[in-house]
């Protein structure tokens, strides 16, 4: 029995190593580099004369806002093979992403979410428009600007959501509101980043803290984690996982809508301020009325009735309350009222239902 | 017929297809018997006929219905034969590849045991270390038949029933002919290194007990448990070590540029599946007292 045990040795030891290895491995690519010193206004000074022109990268989103995944009913639910703007969100918020992206200033952008077995695309481009191409679906819609452009844009639009848009635009609504400092730095996408710390001031928000992690060398946002107050853990978080600052292949940012595929056409009108079309214009028109109370990081958005039916399918995952069904997570809380208005907000659910009366 | 008949047969006189005597030869010849072995069986046959008839029945049935539509791939056949090869691959991996890893696997060494005839091997000059690995070496050369049977068969049916063209990939865009075959075959090398960690479990399982259906049925059991457990959304901190992970990652190889990330994080998965339950399966067997 006790040779037994002795020739078992070598071979229980291989396991236990590799197993160990499986753990300190994640954990050491965490190791603080050495970057120079900043204060938090070097930081964002950096990323404002950001120059970074192209660059292709990988990047994983991820959500744990504690809602059930309801990816198995939204496809039902969906009257007409039309997805609902609600499963959509829902379908965001309950399930992870890997994407790439590419991005090049002269030519465009292009992001591909990449499902298991199914891609959908985004392509903008300056002269092309936008594409939308869902290879599950079959679908594409082409999105273009009616009427003549007063003078060509200088770089297209980057309002395609990437790690990177997403952090400057946070940057730039930065105000009193919120308590900025530097962390310890980090290793994104194995390159040494800063970790910009933003707190809001105001205790009422949902919201504990969001990172955002910037290259030391470029100053572009590598990712930004968002944590809900009293949480460990990131509740949504994106970041690269690989980039690349070559620039990526011209090919990339052209787009011929395979045969079998059905194409929507849309035209959407260029008035003389704005100057190219993003994913937002689309977005916003779906949305009519839409009107915001609160500042800040308590900002509470309020749909106006009739807007309900959008959110239909969604009573497995709400709960009623006082005059209405609320959609509570970690980091959002979603209050329809029984008047048919929609309030969501980084709040809790009093100052909601305050803000409904 | 196993090895230790095998053996047995060069020493007491003509046997039917005598595989090379392993007496005094090298780990090479002795794979070559083993994988002699393995493909003479009728069994094995049955279960890469069985992983054929996939992409056949699915050519037939899109042919006889002309319908479009359907589930990944498979709505896709009708327009470009090719696809016949990616949905067959599709279907294939939660199940039917599993069960057949399962079955080669699981009777590995539990099944000379259950024979009778694993004393009589372990008797000849071969370590028992050196016949673990030939067992697994012959299970992996049987993973990549089997997701290559799938793939080819798929790919010759489309050809026959179906036009063939320029395939369009995930992304939208077209790529042709010769770089979609090409890029088919590395799907089937993917689904194949996706099937090695089941069958160094299988192998593990298989050291383990005297009865060879037992550890086939445990380590298709383990697959398909593995897969329920990857698809609970309330255990997702677990799921990037479930060695099922990335069996669906292949739809990676055909996006346009081809993402190669995936394939990497399989393989290394895999490796380590691999190096765990290849030394415990060691572990085990160098400490067993074989009795049968």
């Amino acid at each position: 029995m006790n040779t037994s045990v002795k020739r078992w040795v070598p071979f229980a030891a291989v396991p236990v190593i590799a197993v160990a290895a499986a753990i300190a491995i994640p954990l050491s690519t965490n190791a603080a580099q050495d970057l120079p010193e900043k204060t938090p206004q070097e930081l964002l000074t950096l990323v404002a004369e950001s120059d970074v022109r192209a660059f292709s990268g990988e990047f994983t989103q991820t959500s744990d806002l504690g809602l059930p995944d309801l990816s198995g009913f939204g496809g039902t639910s969906a009257s007409g093979g039309e997805s609902s703007i609600a499963t959509a969100i829902m379908e965001l918020a309950t399930t992870s992403h890997d994407a790439r992206v590419y991005v090049d200033a002269e030519q465009g952008v292009r992001l591909q979410v990449l499902d298991r077995l199914d891609e959908r695309d985004v392509i903008a481009t300056a002269d092309d428009g936008l594409w939308v191409y869902d290879s599950g679906e079959k679908t594409a819609a082409h999105v273009t600007a009616s009427g003549d452009l007063p003078d060509a844009p200088e770089a297209p639009d980057t309002d395609v959501p990437t790690p990177s848009s997403v952090a400057e635009d946070l940057l730039a609504s930065l105000d009193e509101s919120t308590t900025v400092a530097v962390g310890s730095t980090a290793t994104v996408a194995g390159r040494s980043a800063y970790e910009l710390l933003l707190t809001p001031r105001d205790d009422s928000s949902l919201v504990g803290s969001v990172v955002v992690s910037i290259d030391g060398e470029t100053g572009l946002p590598l990712g930004i984690a968002v944590t809900a107050d009293g949480d460990s853990s990131p509740a949504l978080s994106v970041a690269y996982t690989s980039i690349d600052f070559s620039t990526p292949d011209a090919d990339l940012f052209t787009f011929t809508p395979p045969s079998g595929v059905e194409v929507t056409e849309k035209t959407v009108p260029v008035d003389g301020h704005s100057d190219s079309v993003s994913p937002g214009d689309a977005d916003d028109s779906t949305l009519p009325g839409a009107t915001t109370s609160g500042t800040g990081w308590t900002t509470i958005v309020e749909l106006p009735a009739g807007d309900a039916s959008v959110f239909e399918g969604l009573d497995a995952v709400t709960t009623p309350v006082d005059g209405g069904r609320v959609l509570s997570s970690a980091l959002v809380n979603v209050l329809f009222t029984d008047d048919g208005r929609v309030l969501a907000g980084a709040v809790s659910l009093g100052a909601l239902e305050a803000a409904a009366r | 017929m196993s090895n230790a008949d095998a053996i047995a047969a060069t020493t007491d006189g003509p046997g039917v297809g005598t595989p090379p005597s392993r007496r005094g030869r090298g780990a090479g010849a002795f794979l070559l018997s083993e994988l002699a072995l393995l493909f003479r069986r009728r069994r094995t046959w049955a279960l890469l006929g069985a992983l054929a008839a996939i992409p056949v029945l699915l050519a037939i049935a899109v042919r006889l219905s002309g319908e479009g539509g359907g589930p990944s791939f498979v709505g896709d056949i009708a327009g470009n034969g090719l696809f016949t090869g990616f949905a067959a691959i599709t279907v294939a991996v939660p199940l039917f590849l599993p069960l057949t890893i399962g079955v080669v696997a699981g009777d590995s060494a539990a099944g000379e045991a259950s024979l009778g005839t694993l004393r009589y091997l372990l008797i000849t000059p071969v370590g028992r270390i050196r016949l673990l690995l030939v067992k697994f070496a012959a299970a992996a050369v049987f993973c990549l038949t089997a997701a290559l049977t799938v793939m080819i068969v798929g790919i010759l049916i489309g050809l026959a029933l179906f036009p063939i063209g320029p395939v369009t990939v995930l992304s939208g865009t077209e790529v042709p002919v010769v770089e979609a075959i090409g890029r088919a075959l590395l799907i089937a090398v993917y689904v194949a290194v996706s099937l090695l960690g089941l069958s160094a479990i299988g192998l593990f399982i298989s050291t383990l007990t005297d009865v060879p259906v037992g550890a086939m049925a445990a380590t298709v059991v383990l697959s398909i448990t593995s897969q329920i457990l990857g698809s609970l959304s309330q255990l997702s901190a677990l799921h990037p070590y479930l060695f099922t992970t990335h069996w669906f990652g292949f739809g990676d190889l055909l996006r346009d540029p081809i993402s190669l990330t995936s394939f990497g994080e399989n393989a290394l998965l895999q490796l380590v599946y691999v190096v765990v339950f290849g030394s415990l399966a060691m572990g085990r067997f160098v400490t067993r007292d074989i009795l049968s």
